[in-house]
């Protein structure tokens, strides 16, 4: 252990240093906004200046029923006569758009925007709170924590309204002990499209005949999960909105049955809402048109007047006699406790949208001779007047929040915005105490004053909202400036690392090294600052698969070069281009995924080779091919162990084998090729997975705890090292080949076949330079190779650094529940698998072949080399990642920030210690 | 005159022709592109394949005809051999530039293999047939010219450095494609072409200090 300690005190010490760095960069770059505990009271209204006879606004319905369909995309609800090209899953909800037809002041299709991150938790928490939700709190979507700020749940409850929940449990995890009565019905399995929404159903209509609530809430999941295991464009996602358009009319015609006088539901307001929309992947959680346009459609069941048409914002579909306004999702949590009567929350900076307010106001005061389609000047004056007053309220309490948020957080807003926030606000009252003087003269004068008073109210809530979007990312400069410095820090430890084992090396060689500078190390650290440069910019992150090989194959060019200089191994530099080639072809489909799904890419088919071959075949292929590839990794695996006598190695090897065997046997399983797998379907599905992770993990501990009991000495040190790297290397990859799917086994062969080419040209540049015993010289670029490679790995597999370019569905292989821990592990492993994981296990490749003289006095000098290419390797990861957290910094401002650069950073963080921390355990398991 | 000193050794190559090629080849790239402007009325970035073509239709025989004349061992070798060399050289360099830019991420798609084509067509003759009209098929002096990078001479100068700073050129030329400034120019492989041009240019220039500080220096050395 002491000579472990000499070297491995330094894997230890970055380790450290890189996670205290991240930890601070972090909580200065992710932290965003000050979440304020106070809440609305009624009595509050008494320090306004609006008057109003009630608690805060006059209530304007009675019972409010919410439907909120998960991933609702807009032209899900919106009529198909709005888009360009009719889509099979357009037109399906024909219910909500017939009555939005036949009664255009009563119901009413919205297009709601929504503010990203669009994942459900942070749309559930924006929609109640009305506030903008922070980036920080996608962390926390896999364990939704209860809402600590003033929401709408909140006020319902505090003013003793009774509500009813039903569906998704987000909800009650949300607001714990907040319903009267709650069916919730678990979310996050993702294959099952039916439980929550049959529960829903269930609960729903029954429901609509009670008495006891005032709130009901009834959250649908299908769309949504059809959305992530299907896709848009399916069978499944037609059915289950077909399904929700008959539910849908079954609600509608029972609301309807009992909105006459003195019945249940006389004075209701039915809302149809999605929380976020979807791509036609089924992704969400970015910004993108199709994520956050989502839909609002909302009823009541009486005959209304229309708005003034100034309020109006609609873009009108003349031939189909239909108009779809625009509303931000802000503004539903103010606009709704405004229906019902209740404070609005606390620091919602929402308004109260007139065009909505307007489907269900005038109630409490409709006449019976219906003077309001007569265009009535009264009539409208008093609901402006009325208006005017919810807006007042609205405006005062957004500075109220204001004002309380730039007091109790240090950095706010800027002096400047907060002094425009005051003018607009002070000219909006100034508006206000002048339009009261003309309460009692003719109408003619006061409908326009309101008017305009209405419009400096909006322009002040515009102002606000606007503001608060664009500045409400609060980066602590300062600490981001520290967890920098201290990157910076460890990449100077990590040089002195090297450099101190360069001397030791070259000590223990006994060569006076010469400067100590080859071109090998120029070219790498040219590409590596090439490579860390490219970061500034968006687009090379996108594209960042793409550049990474670009650098890959510009390598594999000059060692070409090399071996011709050197009239040796062209074979393998040849085969190391071709495969930079296939690699590249792989990522170039996986950046064709990710376009698919990405708001700042477009599809380019440009890899596209126009081959038409026929289509059973193609499937046929697609099915032998891996298998085929399992087989050969296995048949190597043998012949590498066949030749060393090593227990462990030899039972760890078979376990893999073994585990081969069954991935074989589960792809079959669950192919529709063969129809003799038919009897294994139902126990093959779960168990062959389970089984291959349990012989992993056994497999592992094997390795972990045996040597301890067994010291063996073995002379063959290179030999030891190479079992030790094929069994552990053997052990990990049967558990990332099953989550990779049947690309894992390919991927996995071309890896090895490019590990393979890069040992035998490792020091090529400096092969006949002096002699043979040269060739055991320190030379980076096959480690940089390596790196490179590694990164190619991650985006050949079919990922991105972006949350939805997590691989949700090999979390769920082998298991059809949502269990936290177990499908976090296996959604890591298949993220990083084979770029992380087996990259860094593998790293004594380039020891264990080298054609150093293997004598036991060498021994040190082994350890030496491996830790210097531990070292060297854990290095460029760092500064890449250095290079991502500096580039994030600068871009903080930037119109990508949260859709681009926090995710790269986020990837690489991970990425990063992740690496540290194999790099330790590597270190300690080779030594 | 040309051919007689020519005949005589690679070395004797002066500084003055050095340049008086170097020009010729600068000056067809420039014709090429005037052509291409005002006769044809078609650019590079609107028409890239048909533009290539034109810039390589000019350029080519230029090259070709000017290179010949430096040929090695022109007692065994005659002008319209080294020419031949040089015909058979260029198809050769097509290939092998094809699958340089393939390996390097150029677009492998069907729609994109005409302009791959040109682009390789004038990157073969600035970099390839040159050397290929001089050395044949000789391996020692490709190897020693473009795998060593040990030029001896002007000569090999005149070879060796446009025909890296293309390539360079060419290299640096593929970095501003993936930014989304969405101009016409970053498409395939225009920009590319534009930096392997500019590489070729800056290579020449270097090419041709380098003969005058060899001259120079064999001047001094014979003083």
């Amino acid at each position: 252990m002491r000579g472990w300690w000499r070297f491995g005190k330094w894997t230890a010490l970055i380790m450290f240093l890189h996670i205290i760095a991240v930890l601070i960069f972090t909580k200065g770059f992710l932290l965003t906004r000050t979440e304020l505990p106070h809440s609305s009271h009624c009595s509050d209204l008494s320090q306004s200046p609006c008057h109003s006879s009630s608690c805060w606004t006059k209530p304007a319905v009675d019972r409010l029923i919410i439907i909120v369909l998960d991933a609702l995309r807009f032209d899900f609800v919106a009529p198909s006569s709005f888009f360009e090209q009719k889509q099979p899953w357009m037109d399906r909800l024909k219910v909500l758009q017939r009555m939005a037809l036949e009664n255009p002041s009563s119901a009413k299709i919205f297009k709601a925007i929504a503010d990203p991150p669009t994942t459900s938790l942070q749309r559930l928490k924006g929609l109640t709170t009305g506030a903008l939700p922070t980036f920080i709190d996608v962390g926390n979507s896999f364990g939704a924590p209860a809402i600590v700020e003033d929401n709408f749940i909140k006020q319902l409850i505090q003013n003793g309204k009774r509500v009813v929940m039903m569906g998704d449990d987000t909800w009650t995890q949300l607001f714990p002990n907040h319903f009267n009565e709650s069916y919730p019905y678990p979310s996050f399995n993702v294959k099952d499209l039916d439980t929550v929404d049959n529960g829903c159903i269930e609960h729903l209509l029954p429901s609509l005949h009670q008495q006891d609530w005032d709130v009901l809430i009834a959250h649908f999941l299908g769309v949504d999960h059809a959305g992530h295991i299907y896709g848009v464009d399916s069978t499944p996602m037609i059915e289950k909105l077909e399904q929700y358009n008959v539910v849908l009319e079954k609600v509608i015609e029972e609301l309807q049955n009992q909105s006459g006088p003195g019945k249940l539901h006389e004075n209701s307001l039915l809302v149809v809402m999605g929380d976020h929309g979807q791509t036609l992947n089924g992704d969400h959680g970015g910004g993108s048109p199709e994520e956050v346009e989502t839909s609002i459609f909302a009823m009541s069941f009486k005959d209304l007047p229309s708005l003034p048409s100034e309020f109006v914002s609609s873009s009108c579909e003349p031939s189909k006699n239909m108009c779809i306004s625009s509303i931000p999702q802000l503004d539903f949590a103010v606009t709704v406790s405004s229906l019902l009567g209740v404070p609005f929350p606390f620091g919602s900076i929402g308004r109260v949208n007139p065009e909505l307010y307007a489907l269900a106001v005038g109630t409490w005061n409709l006449d019976d001779n219906r003077t309001w389609n007569n265009q009535d000047e009264t009539k409208l004056e008093e609901w402006l007047q009325n208006y005017v007053n919810v807006i007042c309220t609205n405006s005062w309490q957004v500075k109220r929040y204001i004002d309380v948020y730039s007091a109790s957080s240090v950095i706010g807003f800027s002096s400047e915005d907060l002094f425009h926030i005051s003018d607009l606000y002070a000219k909006a009252e100034e508006n206000r105490s002048n339009s009261s003087f003309y309460k009692n003269e003719s109408s003619n004068t006061s409908l326009p004053v309101l008017k305009r008073q209405i419009g400096a109210y909006f322009e002040f809530l515009s102002y606000v909202a606007e503001l608060a979007r664009s500045k409400w990312t609060e980066f602590n400069l300062k600490m981001m400036g520290t967890g920098i410095g201290i990157m910076l820090l460890s990449l100077y430890c990590h040089i002195l690392a090297i450099r101190k084992l360069n001397k030791s090396y070259g000590g223990s060689l006994l060569l006076s090294r010469d400067s100590g500078i080859s071109f090998g190390l120029l070219l790498a650290s040219f590409t590596v600052l090439m490579r860390a440069s490219s970061l500034l910019s968006n687009s090379y992150i996108l594209k960042e698969g793409k550049v990474a090989n670009f650098l890959l194959a510009t390598t594999g060019i000059v060692t070409l070069r090399f071996s011709f200089m050197k009239n040796k191994m062209l074979l393998e530099a040849a085969t190391f281009l071709l495969l930079a080639f296939i690699f590249r072809i792989a990522i170039e489909v996986g950046l064709n995924k990710q376009a698919a799904t990405s708001q700042f890419m477009s599809a380019s088919s440009s890899w596209m080779l126009g081959i038409s071959i026929s289509e059973s075949l193609w499937t046929y292929m697609a099915e032998i091919v891996p298998i085929l590839a399992l087989i050969i990794l296995g048949y190597f695996l043998y012949k590498a162990i066949s030749s060393y006598r090593w227990g462990i190695a030899k039972c760890v090897i078979m376990g893999t084998i073994f585990s081969y065997l069954l991935i074989a046997l589960h792809w079959i399983s669950e192919s529709n090729v063969l129809d003799l797998a038919h009897f294994l379907k139902g126990f093959g599905k779960n168990y062959i997975p389970r089984t291959i992770y349990s012989i992993g993990l056994g497999q592992l501990l094997l390795l972990a705890f045996v040597p301890l009991f067994s010291k063996e000495e073995t002379s063959n040190y290179k030999g030891s090292l190479f079992v030790k790297m094929i069994s552990i290397l053997s052990a990990c990859s049967s558990t990332v080949i099953i989550l990779q799917g049947k690309q894992g086994p390919l991927v996995a062969l071309g890896s090895l076949l490019a590990g393979y080419c890069m040992m035998r040209l490792q020091g090529i540049e400096q092969h006949t330079l002096r002699g043979a015993e040269v060739i055991s010289i320190l030379d980076p670029l096959p480690i940089l190779q390596w790196s490179l490679l590694a990164v190619c790995l991650f985006f050949a597999t079919g990922h991105w650094c972006a949350f939805d370019g997590l691989r949700y569905g090999a979390a769920f292989i082998g298991f059809d529940d949502f269990v936290l821990v177990p499908q976090a592990i296996l959604l890591t492993i298949d993220t990083f698998g084979f770029s992380h994981i087996l990259s860094v296990l593998g790293l004594p490749l380039f020891v264990a072949f080298s054609s150093m003289p293997n004598q036991t006095e060498h021994r040190s000098l082994f350890s030496i080399k491996l830790f210097w290419i531990f070292m060297v390797y854990g290095l460029i990861t760092a500064t890449t990642v250095t290079a991502t957290i500096v580039c994030v910094a600068i871009q903080r401002r930037h119109l990508m920030v949260w859709g681009l650069f926090a995710p790269k950073f986020v990837f690489d963080v991970v990425g990063l210690i992740l690496t540290d921390v194999l790099i330790f355990v590597a270190s300690i398991y080779y030594f | 005159m040309k051919e007689e000193l020519a005949k005589s050794s690679q070395s004797t190559i002066s500084s003055f022709q050095v340049f008086l090629i170097h020009v010729c080849c600068g000056l067809a790239l420039a014709v090429g592109f005037w052509v291409a402007r005002n006769v044809y009325s078609i650019n590079l970035i609107f028409d890239p394949t048909t533009t290539l073509r034109l810039i390589w239709a000019v350029e080519f025989p230029v090259v070709i005809l000017l290179f010949s004349y430096f040929r090695q061992k022109p007692e065994k070798c005659s002008y319209l051999k080294a020419i031949a060399r040089g015909l058979l050289g260029l198809p050769v360099g097509v290939l092998l530039n094809v699958l340089g830019a393939l390996a390097l991420g150029a677009p492998a798609g069907l729609q994109y293999f005409e302009r791959t084509a040109s682009w390789s067509l004038l990157m073969s003759s600035l970099t390839f047939v040159p050397t290929a009209c001089v050395y044949g098929s000789c391996w020692t002096d490709w190897h020693r010219i473009f795998a060593c990078t040990k030029p001896k001479g002007p000569l090999d100068f005149m070879l060796c450095l446009p025909a890296h700073g293309a390539v360079i050129g060419a290299w640096f030329g593929a970095w501003p494609m993936p930014l989304d400034w969405e101009r016409p120019w970053q498409d395939w492989p225009i920009c590319v072409s534009y930096g392997a041009m500019a590489g070729y240019v800056a290579g020449m220039v270097g090419s041709l200090g380098l003969a005058l500080m060899h001259t120079g220096g064999k001047q001094l050395k014979a003083e």
